[in-house]
């Protein structure tokens, strides 16, 4: 049996989340019930004469339905192109693809950073978290955007339970700046405590990350690069390690140990 | 009525004519989490070299259309590795194992291939004379002497096949084809990629670090199919046809053409079980036409006169 398949699956939801933003539903995928957070799909989108698949995060998925969504902002030509997809479109999708987060250990709190379209995976972390007994009270979810507007699906990530921390750049939602600040507090607060997790833009990342080292805190966050193959065999989408040598995102990662790649 | 998919290239059954192509199948271990490895006619590795190479530093590859472009620059673990390492897992499966050679000069070639002969599972060797992105490999390529030398001297170590892979970067491709069968070459491949180039008109960077790539991918198909109806005419060994095959129509034109086998590169990336769904579709086809062997396809080609 293949751990990873390639499928053609049908469009069975798409959402206009308004600003950019859709929400995408698809099934059936007969590896639904193996995908652990952090892990990809690598869809192919038709018509529109992009050559590559595009590589999606996984949101969310339903083992009973052998369904599996996916959340995205509508960046260049085929993301553009997904986007105007309807229900009952077929997409050809590779996956699951890549590595997943360590869990968190009893004593530990659970800190998760998401920055705008990094969203999906820290989502898709807390429901496993939750699902695995982690009392949603007990996990931190920082959440930060732009404007408010980068802010999607928050009702969703509130049904948790979870203790939700909101940041907008210009402050026209939640906190105002950057969402390190208040991750910043919540180290100092929890010293030794703590463990995080990131998933954003490579500017967000590159401070976390600095955070981390810093302040000796565990944790891992997941890359993002653009990746012809998604499988590990074109080498393309290699990032550099600290210790030397190159890792590839998609086969290697995309989920990495605080300082273990140079961003 | 049973399909025969099978070919023969210098004395090396293959189960049927389909092989990856070297550095888009790394060294078999990730497809093999989606088919098993046993379904290929065979499997190309990607470039090895003396000692181990980390390859170019990020972005080494650009979508352009109907293609890509790669400067990965011959990444790969060594001989060494390979031999320790690598080869074991690539035994495991009922495939010809083609091992694909690199290096900046004739004496790396001899010294890998050297190391080779000891491998039992290294069924054949394909030299890599053609890679663009290695500024000392072309000399190789380019050159009708120093490909003939190079081929030669592989045979002297190597007792199984050698396969020469060719560069389309050249004037004239056959005459570099035909050096390298009076080297000795047991066969040809191409094309490898087409030097290519893609600029970010934001930045004014061009999308690699190292400026030029390869380019392949279906944008290639037409030059490779016109290259290996060229060398086809020209030389005696069996070619193995290369350059944007993504389905088995594909696979029939470069037959027709006159190739004996074909590698799949860069549909690998797009799909990855290409080579599965081409075994399937070429049963189809022959089946369709009432042919019983694909070998009935080869150099078939009706040109006008």
């Amino acid at each position: 049996m293949s751990r990873i398949v390639v499928e053609d699956v049908s469009i069975t939801k798409i959402s206009d989340l308004k600003r950019g933003y859709f929400r995408l539903n698809i099934a059936p995928f007969s590896k639904a019930a193996k995908v652990k957070p952090g892990q990809f799909v690598h869809v192919q989108i038709p018509g529109c004469g992009v050559y590559f698949r595009r590589a999606f995060s996984i949101y969310n998925f339903n083992a009973a339905d052998g369904s599996i969504e996916i959340l995205f902002k509508v960046v260049g030509r085929g993301t553009a192109c997904l986007a105007k997809c309807r229900r009952g479109d077929r997409l050809g999708i590779v996956g699951p693809l890549g590595n997943t987060f360590r869990f968190p250990l009893k004593k530990e709190t659970p800190v998760l950073i998401a920055g705008g379209v990094g969203f999906p995976p820290m989502y898709l972390l807390a429901v496993h978290m939750i699902e695995k007994g982690f009392e949603g009270e007990r996990i931190v979810f920082l959440y930060g955007g732009n404007t408010k507007d980068d802010l999607v699906d928050i009702s969703r990530i509130r049904k948790l339970g979870v203790e939700l921390i909101l940041t907008t750049m210009d402050g026209s939602y939640g906190q105002k700046g950057l969402i390190t600040e208040p991750l910043k507090r919540i180290i100092d607060d929890r010293c030794g405590k703590v463990r995080l997790y990131a998933c954003g833009p490579e500017g967000m990342l590159q401070a976390v990350d600095t955070l981390a080292c810093d302040n000796d805190v565990p944790g891992q966050m997941s890359l993002e690069a653009p990746m012809p193959c998604g499988v590990g065999i074109c080498l393309g989408c290699v990032r550099p390690l600290r210790e030397g040598g190159y890792t590839r995102v998609c086969r290697d990662g995309p989920v990495y140990n605080f300082g273990e790649v140079l961003l | 009525m049973s399909i025969d998919l099978s070919v023969n290239i210098a004395g090396v059954e293959f189960k049927n004519p389909i092989l990856t192509a070297s550095g888009t199948c790394g060294y078999g271990e990730e497809l093999a989490d989606l088919f098993s490895l046993s379904r290929l006619g065979g499997i190309v590795t990607k470039s090895i070299t003396v000692k181990p190479r980390l390859g170019h530093p990020p972005p080494r590859t650009a979508e352009t259309e109907s293609g890509m472009l790669n400067a990965i620059g011959l990444a790969n673990v060594g001989v060494d590795e390979f031999i320790e390492k690598k080869l074991p897992f690539l035994e495991k499966f009922d495939t010809v194992v083609v091992v694909n050679v690199a290096g900046a000069k004739i004496q790396e070639y001899v010294e890998i291939c050297t190391r080779l002969a000891d491998c039992p599972r290294a069924d054949m060797v394909e030299l890599n004379f053609s890679c663009p992105n290695v500024e000392e490999g072309m000399g190789i390529a380019t050159s009708a002497v120093l490909a003939e030398r190079a081929v030669a001297e592989v045979k002297k170590v190597f007792g199984g096949p050698v396969i020469a892979k060719l560069s389309p970067n050249v004037t004239d491709i056959a005459e570099i084809a035909q050096a390298c069968e009076s080297g000795g070459a047991d066969a040809v491949s191409l094309i490898n990629t087409l030097v290519g180039m893609a600029v970010d008109i934001e930045t004014f960077r061009p999308r690699l670090t190292n400026n030029t790539g390869g380019l392949s991918g279906p944008a290639i198909k037409p030059v490779a199919l016109a290259m290996v109806h060229k060398v086809y005419q020209a030389v005696k060994i069996p070619i193995v046809g290369i350059g944007g095959i993504a389905t088995a129509d594909d696979v029939i034109e470069f037959l027709l053409c006159g190739a004996a086998a074909i590698e799949i590169g860069t549909a690998l990336f797009v799909e990855p079980d290409t080579p599965v769904k081409i075994a399937r579709d070429l049963k189809k086809y022959l089946s369709k036409n009432k042919f019983d062997s694909v070998k009935q396809l080869i150099g078939q080609l009706r040109i006008y006169s």
